[in-house]
């Protein structure tokens, strides 16, 4: 594989994804090049999320093929691992374990990387404590919520927690599903730009996204509909018609 | 320095370290070929009509022992159980202080181990099949009525209030108010209650009590390994085809688990429910019948020999500390391997999906085996005493607590689980943390009422001596020396109640923070 300093971190081609009655997604080809801010657009139901799972690794595609930073999907088990390692999701349900604290959370996301010993070690003592304080100092967050149970948390401060642990993976792809979906106007646009501000080279960055009006950080805007790509192009050439199309009528979130 | 959850669950599996270093010394190496014997013959069970013929008999009296014992524990425990009420008192009679004696009365029966109310049962009346019946309906009532009442008093009273305040009398109220919303309670605990019944009916046969368990531990004794693979594929059978049933009706009625002590279950299809319980009455009078069982029989007494004058100068002698000692260290230890083994196994299959199917069927062969019989197998290689007892009694147990942690873990939200292994975590580490981390209090909540339980039967692997008050109990038993038992039963039941208190204060600590 010609490994150049342009090769894709993800790059998707002939995806099919069956589904009960139709494909969830077919035919979609999508490749993220290095430093890369992509949005992903479409009504409910568009396929976003299915696109997310197969870009992640956790749905196999029925056709296509997947390519992390020019691999396929590795055979073995470990080096499966490694591939996953670099790939860091960004869940709309956030999945902190609620029995741990922020730092053992944040630590959570080394577990790839470390072994036994550690990851044991992690439930009893704050490892790596510079690394998580920097981490949360990313996510406008003060390194003294470490020692707390994330059940302590407001609802923002989970959403950056879950941010942190993000950049504690230190992955090269960035996969993020609706982050935004349950945050007021302001603080999503804040937790966007501090996401955008992450994804640099070597770093892309796929984030599923309803609200068209948050579209301007963002280098490209792919929109899905029903399953297949109906656009890829630059984010600035987003416009009413585009959308119209896309959600079939008036475009959501304008108003909200 | 505070260990977090998903590592409080595997800290009872360091029991292990000491374990191994007093384990071999143990060894004694005469009896591996029978070992190997034992483990072949459950592949070739034997097929002989006239054994399956004689052990499907056995197995017939030991289901209809546990059944009748079972449906006796219910009546007596709905009876008793409201007895015990406070709530109930309080309505009938305006205080709640009988309801509270009763409950403390109630508590001996509770912390005395059906085989000692088997085998003290069989020393008055004699062998009859309502010995078994009746020893395991005495302490599973007393078990039945405090769950009960315990259900009854956590009730809210709002609705019984407003309908004594519109006139209705006391137990009409009571009956309309509480009886809807305690049906899912009782029934799940009762469907649990009757798994426990089947297995403590194989358990009064190895001690001569009658049906299967009588012939598991003749063809044990004999040798006949072959012919008891039969017998244990069977009863492996009747249990799991049990538990099935059980977790069938549990779902399609949608009453709680046994696991998730702190959710209230809503309950589906009460008149469903009714019906079932109403039609358990004809099936236990053909039973009865079948089995012979006459309670008028039980009304022979024969008096205790020399009771009045008791050797208490002996009794006294008995090494005391010692005994009590040896029975803390057994339950100590069994219960330790029991709560640290199950999680311990389930990380180390994890990455291995057939692997946990085999699991299964190793926990499943756990519960249904007496440990008696576990005890005896391993004197076949080990010398007797507190560790082989322990191993016999912990197998047993991981079986229970085993299938618990499997269950909750496979009803769990798997998301954080699948969010770890998706960002490269392997398997373990995904369960560990993912799942492990929200088990791991209502599991140890669940694992201190296991101990409690062990303390009490710890006295079934007596058999295998030097294990404290259990073997001192069953020496004087066939010794017929009354005075010591009766001491003996009472230190018992002492530590028992105590165990009991220990254990409810760390349930209720556990689950504190739920």
């Amino acid at each position: 594989m010609a490994a150049g300093p342009a090769t894709a971190v993800l790059a998707l081609r002939g995806i099919r994804v069956s589904g009960r009655d139709r494909p969830r997604l077919e035919d979609v080809d999508l490749s993220l090049a290095p430093g890369e801010r992509v949005a992903l657009l479409g009504a409910s139901g568009a396929g976003k999320s299915t696109l997310l799972a197969v870009a992640n690794g956790l749905l196999s595609p029925a056709a296509g093929t997947v390519l992390w930073e020019g691999q396929p999907p590795a055979r073995s088990r470990r080096g499966r691992r490694r591939q996953q390692a670099r790939i860091g999701t960004l869940w709309q349900d956030l999945r902190l374990i609620e029995e741990l604290t922020v730092q053992q959370n944040l630590n959570a996301a080394r577990l790839a990387r470390w072994g036994w010993p550690r990851a044991l070690l992690n439930l009893l003592l704050p490892l790596d404590t510079e690394a998580c304080a920097a981490a949360l100092r990313a996510m406008d967050l003060d390194p003294a919520l470490l020692e707390q149970p994330v059940t302590a948390l407001s609802g923002g401060q989970r959403q950056r927690v879950a941010m942190a642990r993000l950049l504690r993976q230190e992955p090269t792809l960035l996969l993020a599903d609706e982050p935004l979906a349950s945050l007021d106007p302001r603080l999503a646009a804040e937790l966007l730009a501090l996401l955008l501000a992450q994804a640099v080279a070597p770093r892309a960055l796929l984030l599923s996204l309803h609200r068209p009006d948050l579209l301007d950080g963002f280098d490209r805007a792919v929109g899905l509909k029903d399953g297949r790509v109906l656009f890829d192009g630059p984010a600035a050439r987003v416009n009413a018609a585009l959308l119209a199309d896309l959600y079939g009528g008036t475009p959501p979130g304008v108003t909200a | 320095m505070k260990p977090a959850s998903p590592l409080l669950m595997l800290l009872p599996a360091l029991v292990l370290v000491p374990l191994a270093v007093l384990l071999p010394p143990l060894v004694h190496g005469g009896g591996w070929e029978l070992i190997g014997d034992f483990a072949l013959a459950a592949v070739t069970p034997s097929l002989d009509p006239v054994v399956l013929a004689s052990l499907l008999k056995g197995l017939g009296v030991t289901a209809g022992m546990a059944l009748l014992g079972w449906a006796g524990s219910l009546v007596l425990g709905l009876v008793l159980g409201a007895c015990s009420s406070r709530t109930v008192w309080r309505t009938l009679t305006g205080s709640g202080v009988p309801a509270e004696l009763i409950r403390r009365l109630l508590a001996l029966p509770r912390a005395i181990h059906e085989l000692i109310w088997g085998l003290l049962l069989l020393q008055l009346v004699g062998l009859q099949p309502a010995v078994a019946v009746l020893a395991i309906a005495l302490p599973f009532g007393a078990l039945v009525a405090r769950v009960l009442s315990d259900l009854l008093d956590a009730l809210p009273t709002a609705n019984l209030e407003a309908l004594r305040a519109a006139g209705a009398p006391a137990p009409a109220a009571l009956l309309t108010a509480l009886g809807p919303a305690l049906l899912p309670g009782v029934l799940s605990y009762g469907g649990y209650r009757l798994e426990c019944a089947l297995r403590s009916a194989t358990l009064l046969g190895v001690f001569g009590l009658g049906g299967l368990g009588t012939d598991l531990k003749l063809t044990l004794q004999s040798l006949e390994f072959h012919e008891l693979w039969s017998g244990l594929w069977l009863l492996l059978a009747v249990m799991l085809a049990l538990e099935a049933v059980i977790s069938l009706l549990r779902r399609r009625w949608l009453v709680p688990g046994r696991f998730v002590l702190a959710r209230r279950g809503v309950g589906e299809r009460s008149r469903e429910m009714l019906l079932t319980l109403a039609a358990l009455l004809p099936l236990c009078v053909l039973v009865g019948r079948g089995l012979g069982v006459d309670p008028a029989a039980l009304l022979h007494w024969q008096l205790l020999p020399g009771l009045g004058g008791g050797d208490w100068v002996a009794t006294f002698a008995l090494p005391w500390p010692r005994l009590v000692g040896g029975t803390l260290l057994l339950t100590g230890l069994a219960a330790s391997l029991a709560v640290g083994l199950a999680p311990l196994l389930l990380l180390l299959v994890a990455p291995v999906g057939w692997a946990r199917q085999g699991l299964r069927l190793l926990w499943a062969l756990g519960r249904l085996w007496p440990p008696p019989l576990s005890a005896l197998l391993l004197l076949f290689v080990l010398e007797p005493g507190v560790i082989t007892a322990a191993l016999a009694l912990g197998f047993h147990n991981l079986g229970v607590l085993g299938r618990l942690l499997l269950e909750s873990a496979e009803s769990t939200d798997p998301a954080a689980e699948e969010a770890l292994a998706c960002g490269g975590s392997g398997p373990r580490l995904a369960l560990l943390y993912g799942r492990f981390s929200a088990l791991a209090r209502p599991y140890l909540a669940y694992g201190a009422y296991r101990a409690d339980v062990i303390l009490r039967e710890s006295v079934v692997v007596g058999l295998v001596g030097a294990t404290g008050l259990g073997s001192q109990l069953l020496e004087s038993l066939s010794s017929f020396a009354w005075d010591q038992l009766l001491a003996l039963v009472a230190v018992y039941a002492l530590l028992t109640l105590v165990g009991e208190d220990l254990s409810d204060r760390a349930r209720r600590r556990w689950l504190a923070a739920l």
